[in-house]
C-alpha cells in the first residue's frame, strides 16, 4: 500500500522544513497563550473606580433602653478598604461633582461616591431589614431598633454600562462588600444562604475551563483546514500532485496518505494546545486523555476531508485561504464554542447540528469537564466518525478529479 | 521488416475546456521505438493530447488506446512515463530525495535505486549535485531532475512535454541523443516542441494546430512533400495547405 509512502513522505518534507515545522509548533502555542492570558479569569480586572468617601463615619441609632446612642462606625472607610483589590483599580477622590463626568468621559468605568451619613444610613437600612438587635454598649446591653423612616438611598454608582460583563462585574461586587460589611458588623446574624447549591462537579469549572474545548477544537480547525488546504494546492500548482497520481498509485492511497498524516499533524498540535492549557491555565482535564485523543483524531480526519475538498474548489493559496474564512468563521460562530448552544434562536440551533466543530466541542466538554467515558460521547463519535467517512470519501473522489484536470 | 507493435492508439479524440475546443478529432499512431515529435505553437492542444494518453484527463469523444488498454487506466501507469511542462518536483527536498519517493511510488527496489539514481544523474549531468535541495537549482537543472525522474521506473512509452525549455544547447544535445538511444532500445517517445530544428531528430513528426494533426511523417518526407528547404517552411506551407482543403 502506498499511503505509508505518502505519509512517510508529508511527514518527511514538513519535519526538513524549518519553518512550517515552527509554524506548526508555534501557531498552537501562540494561540493557546494569548486565550490563556487574555482570557484567564473569565472575568475583568483592574477596572479603574473612582470613589468619594466623604462619611463621617458615625451612626445614630435608635435603642430601646437609653434614647439614640451615636456609635463610630466607619463603614465609608472600611468599604473602600474592602472593595476587591483585583477587581477594581481604586482611585480616591475628593472631588465628588467631577465623578458622573469623569465616569461619562470613560476615564473610571465606574464612580461611587459615599455621603457624608453613608454609615449612618447603612446601619440604619441594615437595622430595617433585619429588626432589632442586641448589642453591648459601654458596658450595658442595648437593643436597636429600626429607624422609623427610611434613610433613603445608601450611596450613589455611576456606571458605564456599555460592557455588560464589566457592568454585571462591578454591580455584583459591590453588592458582596456591602453585604459583608454590614455582616461583620457586631452581633448581626449573618444572612444564610436561601438557595443550597450542590456542584456537581466540583463547583470548579471558570469560564475559562468552559470554552477551552471550543477554543482548542477552533484552533485545531483553523490550523488543521489551512495547513492541508494549502499544501495540496501548493501540490497541484508545482504539478507534483500529477505527477504522483500518474504513477500507479491509486487516487485514495494519496488522499488516505495525506489525511493521515495531517491528522497525525494534528494530533501533535492539539496535545500541544491541552498540555499548555492543563499546566499553565490550569484547564480541568477530568477525563481520560486517550478518549479526548481519539475525539481529536477523528475530528481531524473529517476536517481533512473538508481541507481536500476545499482544495479542489479553490485555484490557488488566495482563494484557498477565502474559503476557509467563508466556511470556518460560521462554523466557530454556531459550534457553541463561546456561547451554548441552548442560547441561540431555534433556527441558528438546527444550523449548529450541521457544524462538525459542535460535536467535536459538545465531546471535548463532556470528557474534560464532566469527565464522563466513552459511553458518554458515542453521539458525538458516531457523528465525528461519519462526517469523517463522508468526507474521506468525498476527498478521494475529489482526489481523482484533480488528477484528471490538473 | 515487421511492423512494430502500436504503442498508442488514439482516433477521433476531442477535448475542450468550457467552450473552447483543444481536440477537435485528433488521429493518433505511435509505435514501439518510435521517436514521434508532435510540433505546434502554444495552444495547439500538444499538452491536452499527452494528458489524455497519460490518463490525466478523459476525452469528450473519441477513445485512446495505449499499451493495449484503453485510457484511462490504472494498469498502464507502471509502463509510461510522463515528464510535465512545469518542473513538477518537490523544492524543498533534496535531488536524491525527490528521487527516492518517485521511486518508491513505482514499487523501485531500495536497492535499486542508488544504482539507478547514479546513472540517471550522470545522465542529466547533475551527478555532484544529488544532496541539493531542487529548490536552489537553476531552471535548467530543475528540469533535467525532473527528466531523471520521469525515466526512473525504465518506462515502455515516455511523454515528455517539451523537455528542452531552458536547457543549453549543448545538453540538448545529449539529451536528444539519450532520446534516440531510448529509442532503439524499443522504448516509444512522445516529445512535444515548438522548436523544429529539434523535431528533425524524430522519427516521426506530427505538425498540430487548433486542435488538429494537419499533417505527418518522418522528417524527410515532410521536407520532400512540401518542397521545402527547412521544417518551419514545411510547417507554415502544409498549415496554408490545410487551411484550403478545409
Amino acid at each position: 500500500m502506498k499511503t505509508w509512502t505518502i505519509v512517510k513522505h508529508v511527514l518527511l518534507r514538513i519535519g526538513q522544513d524549518p519553518r512550517t515545522l515552527i509554524l506548526i509548533v508555534l501557531t498552537p502555542l501562540l494561540f493557546i497563550l494569548l486565550y490563556g492570558y487574555s482570557f484567564s479569569s473569565g472575568r475583568p480586572t483592574h477596572l479603574r473606580i473612582a470613589v468619594s468617601n466623604a462619611d463621617n463615619g458615625l451612626a445614630s441609632i435608635r435603642t430601646a433602653e437609653v434614647g439614640r446612642i451615636t456609635l463610630t462606625l466607619s463603614l465609608g472607610t472600611k468599604l473602600v478598604q474592602s472593595l476587591d483589590k483585583e477587581l477594581f483599580d481604586v482611585v480616591l477622590t475628593q472631588e465628588p461633582d467631577r465623578i458622573q463626568n469623569d465616569v461619562k468621559s470613560g476615564k473610571y468605568w465606574a464612580g461611587l461616591v459615599l455621603p457624608q451619613n453613608f454609615s449612618h444610613a447603612l446601619a440604619n437600612e441594615a437595622l430595617r431589614e433585619r429588626g432589632p438587635q442586641k448589642i453591648t454598649h459601654q458596658g450595658r446591653s442595648v437593643e436597636l431598633l429600626p429607624p422609623e423612616t427610611s434613610e433613603g438611598p445608601l450611596a450613589t454608582l455611576y456606571l458605564d454600562d456599555s460592557n455588560p460583563v464589566v457592568t454585571a462585574s462591578v454591580a455584583l461586587s459591590l453588592n458582596e462588600t456591602l453585604t459583608r460589611l454590614v455582616a461583620e458588623q457586631q452581633a448581626t446574624p449573618t444572612l444564610t444562604n436561601p438557595i443550597e447549591v450542590h456542584a456537581l462537579y466540583g463547583g470548579k469549572v471558570s469560564g475559562l475551563d468552559y470554552t477551552a474545548p471550543g477554543v482548542i477544537g477552533f484552533a485545531m480547525t483553523l490550523i488543521t483546514i489551512m495547513l492541508t488546504v494549502i499544501s495540496i494546492v501548493r501540490e497541484r500548482t508545482s504539478g507534483t500532485l500529477t505527477r504522483t497520481l500518474i504513477a500507479p498509485v491509486r487516487p485514495w492511497e494519496v488522499s488516505l496518505g495525506y489525511t493521515l498524516a495531517f491528522a497525525l499533524i494534528s494530533l501533535l498540535q492539539v496535545g500541544e494546545l491541552f498540555l499548555v492549557s492543563h499546566y499553565l491555565f490550569h484547564i480541568r482535564f477530568a477525563g481520560s486523555p486517550f478518549l479526548v485523543a481519539l475525539i481529536v483524531f477523528v475530528y481531524a480526519i473529517g476536517l481533512q476531508g473538508i481541507a481536500t475538498l476545499l482544495s479542489t474548489v479553490a485555484r490557488n493559496e488566495f482563494q484557498a485561504m477565502q474559503f476557509i474564512l467563508v466556511l470556518l468563521i460560521p462554523s466557530i460562530m454556531i459550534s457553541g464554542v463561546f456561547w451554548p448552544i441552548d442560547a441561540m434562536p431555534p433556527n441558528i440551533r438546527l444550523l449548529s447540528w450541521f457544524s462538525p466543530l459542535t460535536y467535536a466541542n459538545a465531546g471535548l466538554r463532556e470528557v474534560m469537564l464532566r469527565g464522563r467515558g466513552i459511553s458518554g460521547v458515542t453521539l458525538e463519535l458516531g457523528v465525528l466518525a461519519g462526517f469523517a467517512l463522508l468526507m474521506l470519501l468525498l476527498g478521494v473522489r475529489s482526489m481523482r478529479r484533480q488528477g484528471y484536470s490538473a | 521488416m515487421m511492423e512494430e507493435e502500436e504503442v498508442v492508439h488514439a482516433q477521433g479524440i476531442k477535448k475542450s475546456f468550457k467552450g473552447r475546443v483543444a481536440l477537435a478529432g485528433l488521429d493518433l499512431s505511435v509505435r514501439q521505438g518510435q521517436l514521434y515529435g508532435l510540433v505546434g505553437p502554444n495552444g495547439a492542444g500538444k499538452t491536452t493530447l499527452i494528458r489524455i494518453l497519460c490518463g490525466l484527463l478523459r476525452p469528450n469523444a473519441g477513445e485512446a488506446v495505449v499499451l493495449g488498454w484503453r485510457v484511462p487506466n490504472f494498469r498502464i501507469r507502471s509502463q509510461i512515463g510522463y515528464m510535465p511542462q512545469e518542473v513538477a518536483l518537490y523544492p524543498d527536498l533534496t535531488v536524491m530525495r525527490n528521487l527516492a519517493f518517485f521511486a518508491e511510488l513505482y514499487d523501485l527496489p531500495r536497492e535499486q535505486l542508488e544504482e539507478r539514481a547514479k546513472e540517471l544523474l550522470e545522465l542529466v549531468d547533475l551527478s555532484d549535485r544529488r544532496s541539493q535541495k531542487v529548490g536552489t537549482l537553476s531552471g535548467g537543472m530543475q528540469r533535467r531532475v525532473s527528466l531523471a525522474v520521469s525515466l526512473l521506473h525504465k518506462p515502455r512509452l515516455l511523454f515528455l512535454d517539451e523537455p528542452s525549455v531552458g536547457v543549453d544547447p549543448r545538453l540538448r544535445r545529449s539529451l536528444w541523443e539519450h532520446f534516440s538511444l531510448l529509442a532503439t532500445h524499443d522504448v516509444a517517445l512522445v516529445v512535444t516542441t515548438h522548436l523544429l530544428e529539434e523535431a528533425s531528430r524524430c522519427h516521426v513528426v506530427g505538425f498540430l494546430n487548433q486542435g488538429r494533426l494537419f499533417a505527418e511523417g518522418s522528417p524527410e518526407e515532410l521536407l520532400k512533400r512540401t518542397q521545402a528547404t527547412s521544417l518551419d517552411e514545411a510547417f507554415t506551407r502544409l498549415e496554408e495547405q490545410s487551411k484550403v482543403t478545409a
